[in-house]
């Protein structure tokens, strides 16, 4: 009873918590700009980012290793410093794209500033990631986050034309270069890599042994498939709604709020902008630790928030001053949504370096023991490296190709 | 080295300095077109009394700074002789949808004055539209 309660609750936490501003960006600008045609592209990366986050998490039940300490154990010394300058530089932009998102979602609210909202926003994710227990952080979040249904019964209320929405799961091998930018794009922004990072280094936060296999097993596959459920409402959504205006390029986040405004008035309105608010703000938290547990598993630090933040002040240190870094390029007037293209785009070429120590030690009987993968994981595993791979190259071609998909 | 390197980033920099074509009209014109739009729906909803003040409010003044910054670009930049008229034509644009913005961020609640703002972008919406079809 308590395990399944355990991965309801875990379940429902990664539904709300799947989706962040790189995914609301390009899933509205992508159905704003393509309606449905790139939407076969959504569960190709969940699919990937399953594989993955079960990988990660089950090494982290078992070997209690998370991915950075893979990276330091599988690379060399120059090749793990690179992972991590590469990945700290881009969680840290992220991070920063995250904090403008909430600045602007909560001047929506109050309109007073958004550089005086930048600061707000930091402060209540701090105050969160001090105040609350780890699991508590990701159920608060997670749970608010739900507010991004509205999304889905958006594109329902919406009557979406089902035919095409259909010829939209196949892919168009003949497609124009910023339909191709869109699904690399889409891609990139579900295997994200801070999700990867968080996700196995909270498997050690939990305190994940072989008894929380199921757990993990259940809370990436259903969580991160119901999130991409409501990833791909958003794209429907903003189809039905700004395709047809002419909005084909919504450069801001009140324009993909005015999506669920359209058929709900203010309460789809609100609902959207609570949504987004706690998605973006888990998104904020997760970010900035995973930043933190980057150099501290690489660095052989003591890390996590178990230890409470006084108990480790390297870590603790690290953590603010990658917060206030994040806060700093925010606080320059960036632009989120830019930010966040170039934060998703540019990730892609890291990806591999993120992904293959996890892929190896998944593989690695002597560290997994009964628990390695098994054919399928193993298949999947290798095929999906090989498409991460592709993307890598191929994303910031198409990035300047398209100009940035405009 | 040291030389070409600099020789290159000269060469692109004068790039950037030549006369505005077509090609760099063009997003400007599509950002205008956006904006509009984007501001026709919001007036939509204030005139149907379907959103919240505030975000209005602040929605209409991120879409206007935007079209203001579409403005400074294309007073800045000298146009080519093949697209002078669509130039101005653009700057035109620029100050009207900025203007029509301006009105629903000043008066957010008020649903007559929106219905008039939302007819109002939604023609140069039409405007900005043709005139990329034109580029």
């Amino acid at each position: 009873m308590r395990t399944l309660f355990q991965v309801a609750l875990g379940v429902i936490a990664a539904i709300g918590g799947f989706v962040d501003i790189g995914d609301i960006v390009f899933n509205a600008q992508a159905g704003a700009t393509l309606r449905y045609a790139a939407i076969w592209a959504v569960p190709v990366g969940v699919l990937g980012i399953i594989v993955f986050a079960e990988m990660s998490g089950r090494v982290a039940a078992i070997a209690k290793k998370p991915n950075f300490v893979l990276v330091r154990e599988r690379y060399g010394q120059r090749l793990s410093l690179l992972t991590l300058v590469t990945s700290l530089v881009l969680t840290v932009l992220t991070l920063a794209a995250e904090l403008g998102g909430l600045g602007f979602i909560l001047n929506y609210f109050f309109d007073v500033s958004t550089s005086f909202f930048i600061v707000v926003g930091l402060l209540l994710t701090v105050a969160a990631a001090i105040l609350l227990p780890f699991e508590g952080i990701e159920r608060l979040f997670g749970y608010a986050g739900l507010a991004l249904l509205v999304y889905v019964a958006a594109s329902l209320k919406l009557d979406p034309n089902w035919s095409e929405l259909g010829r939209g799961l196949i892919p168009d091998a003949k497609s124009s270069a910023v339909y191709w930018y869109f699904v690399v794009g889409l891609m990139a922004a579900a295997f994200m890599p801070y999700e990867i990072y968080f996700y196995s280094s909270g498997g050690i936060e939990e305190g994940w042994t072989e008894r929380d296999l199921t757990v993990n097993r259940l809370n990436s596959i259903v969580g991160f498939a119901l999130g991409g459920v409501l990833a791909v409402g958003i794209m429907v959504a903003s189809a039905q709604v700004l395709f047809p205006a002419g909005i084909s390029s919504p450069e801001t986040v009140g324009t993909v709020a005015m999506v669920a405004q359209v058929p709900y008035g203010e309460i789809g309105l609100v609902l959207a902008l609570l949504g987004m608010l706690f998605a973006i703000g888990g998104a904020t938290i997760d970010t900035a630790f995973s930043a933190g547990y980057n150099l501290a598993q690489h660095q052989g630090w003591k890390w996590g928030k178990r230890y409470k933040l006084s108990g480790e002040p390297r870590f603790s240190l690290a953590l603010a001053a990658f917060a206030l870094i994040g806060f700093a390029i925010a606080s320059t007037g960036v632009d989120p949504v830019e930010l966040t293209e170039y934060a998703v785009i540019f990730s892609v070429p890291v990806l591999p370096l993120t992904y293959l120590p996890v892929l190896i030690a998944g593989n690695d009987r002597a560290v997994m023991g009964p628990h390695v993968n098994g054919l399928l994981a193993r298949a999947l595993g290798w095929g999906y490296f090989a498409l991460i791979c592709v993307l890598a190259v191929a994303a910031p071609i198409l990035f300047l190709a398209t100009n940035g998909g405009s | 080295m040291f030389n070409l390197v600099l020789t290159v980033l000269f060469a692109v920099l004068l790039c950037g300095c030549g006369p505005m074509r077509a090609d760099e009209l063009s997003p400007s014109v599509d950002t205008l077109a956006f904006s509009a739009a984007d501001g026709e729906l919001l007036a939509r909803d204030v005139a149907r009394d379907r959103t919240k003040t505030t975000f209005a409010r602040a929605h209409a003044r991120e879409l206007g700074e935007a079209v203001d910054h579409e403005a400074e670009k294309l007073n800045d930049a000298e146009p080519a002789a093949q697209v002078g008229n669509e130039k101005a034509e653009a700057s035109a644009l620029a100050d009207e949808i900025s203007t029509a913005l301006g009105q629903l961020q000043a008066s957010p609640g008020d649903e007559q004055a929106a219905r008039k703002t939302q007819a109002q972008l939604s023609k140069l919406a039409e405007r900005a539209d043709r005139l990329a079809g034109t580029l």
